[in-house]
């Protein structure tokens, strides 16, 4: 009984702290990125993006050419930095969308 | 002619090219990249690449009566930093243990060795076009730089002084230059580069001057299909080397058994991840027209890693 209920409890514990991630999550962004053909360009694109402020997450779809960012609650990405920092890491941003508004993924 | 200067004769004359063979000359880059030579792939401003190399070679292919043996063990570690999104500066140091069997003017074999740091190289690369695609992407990039006297120069054996290309180093700072080109897909990269170097003069000896075409075909065999995310890439990979060499000067005078022209094949492996790279490569000469009693090389074996960060 006592293990019933303690596992019960991790559930809902997992849940309810899901759940917050899932509201405190910023918009997202989906850039497409040009050039970007092998592992190790993403790895710098990632950090340059994640380097800028309010940046929460990371995501690189390599066959796509896609990077998704995710933004921490309340924070915004501005394209101009986005571009540059794709810039920094040596390639070229060629689209720049927001998918949500927030809600994570 | 004393049996002492036969010997340094013998075991300096015509080791020149071989060696040349063994040094990283190029540094390459840490990328989906040539191993055997640089990259127009982009360090990112303000990133870090380290690439450690381990490489073994064999010479015994030896014309003269002497029936050399060479064999070289060493590493090069080479430190890129990204100045900016186009300009990237490089550092590589070596440390190389070079081993000589001959046989000497009375018929017994002799060994002679050295070990220690070779020749530091610090040179500059600029993207002056860069075109991105796709998927794709197309750069061109020339560098130069400076090969500098950081080795010993003046080791010595129960001999006297070894000769010159067993060395640690060179004692002379040399200039190099070239440029390169690279063409990369999701599928193959492409890269191809030349470059020349100035060999200048120390100790009464400078190497002949060196022309190289370096050319790489690097194939992703794995995955064969890409998904979602940005998974390890396994690449088979093809290098060709074309050197040529001028020949030694020896106190003003050139050396006749050294210098020639050499055509490497090379097929290796590539193991590539977001955060490093796994690779080997082994450079076999299948042209080798070396001047005199140049001695010839068997083969070199490169494994190494690269890391970004």
């Amino acid at each position: 009984m006592t293990r019933i209920l303690s596992r019960f409890a991790l559930a809902a514990l997992a849940t309810a702290w899901f759940a917050a991630a899932a509201l405190a999550a910023g918009p997202s962004y989906s850039l497409k990125v040009d050039g970007l053909a092998c592992p190790f360009c993403a790895y710098g694109i990632e950090k340059k993006l994640t380097a800028l402020p309010g940046v929460a997450g990371v995501e690189t779809n390599l066959e796509a050419g896609t990077v998704t960012v995710t933004m921490k609650d309340g924070a915004t990405l501005d394209e101009a930095a986005a571009k540059q920092a794709v810039k920094d890491a040596g390639f070229t941003l060629k689209g720049f969308k927001q998918l949500a508004a927030g809600g994570g993924k | 002619m004393t049996a002492l200067r036969a010997l340094r004769r013998l075991a300096g004359s015509g080791l020149g090219f071989v060696l040349l063979a063994a040094a990283v000359g190029h540094a390459g880059q840490a990328r989906a990249a040539p191993q055997t030579f640089n990259t127009a792939l982009p360090v990112g401003k303000g990133d870090f690449l380290f690439r450690g190399q381990f490489l073994y070679q064999k010479a015994n292919r030896d014309p003269s009566p002497a029936d050399r043996d060479l064999e070289v063990f060493g590493g090069v570690g080479a430190l890129g930093y990204g100045a900016t999104g186009d300009l990237a500066l490089f550092a590589v140091l070596p440390f190389l243990h070079k081993r000589l069997e001959l046989t000497g003017p009375s018929g017994g074999r002799i060994a002679r060795s050295t070990r220690g740091i070779g020749d530091a190289q610090a040179f500059a690369r600029y993207t002056v076009f860069q075109r991105d695609l796709p998927g794709r992407n197309f750069r061109i990039a020339p560098f130069a730089g400076l090969k500098l006297a950081t080795g010993d120069d003046d080791e010595r054996d129960s001999f006297g002084r070894l000769p010159q290309p067993l060395q640690s180093g060179s004692g002379s700072w040399d200039p190099f230059g070239g440029v390169v080109a690279t063409y990369q897909t999701l599928d193959y990269q492409i890269d191809a580069q030349i470059s020349y170097k100035a060999n200048t003069r120390a100790n009464n000896f400078s190497f002949g001057d060196e022309f190289h075409f370096d050319a790489s075909l690097q194939y992703r065999l794995w995955p064969r299909k890409l998904g979602s995310g940005v998974p390890g890439f396994l690449y088979g990979v093809l290098e060709t080397n074309l050197v040529h060499q001028g020949r030694n000067r020896i106190n003003g005078a050139s050396d006749p058994n050294s210098g020639g022209t050499t055509l490497f094949l090379s097929p290796g492996i590539q193991y590539v991840t977001k955060r490093w790279i796994l690779e080997g490569i082994v450079q076999v000469p299948v042209v080798q027209e070396l001047n005199g009693t140049a001695l010839k090389s068997d083969f070199i074996l490169r494994v190494g890693f690269r890391v970004n960060f």
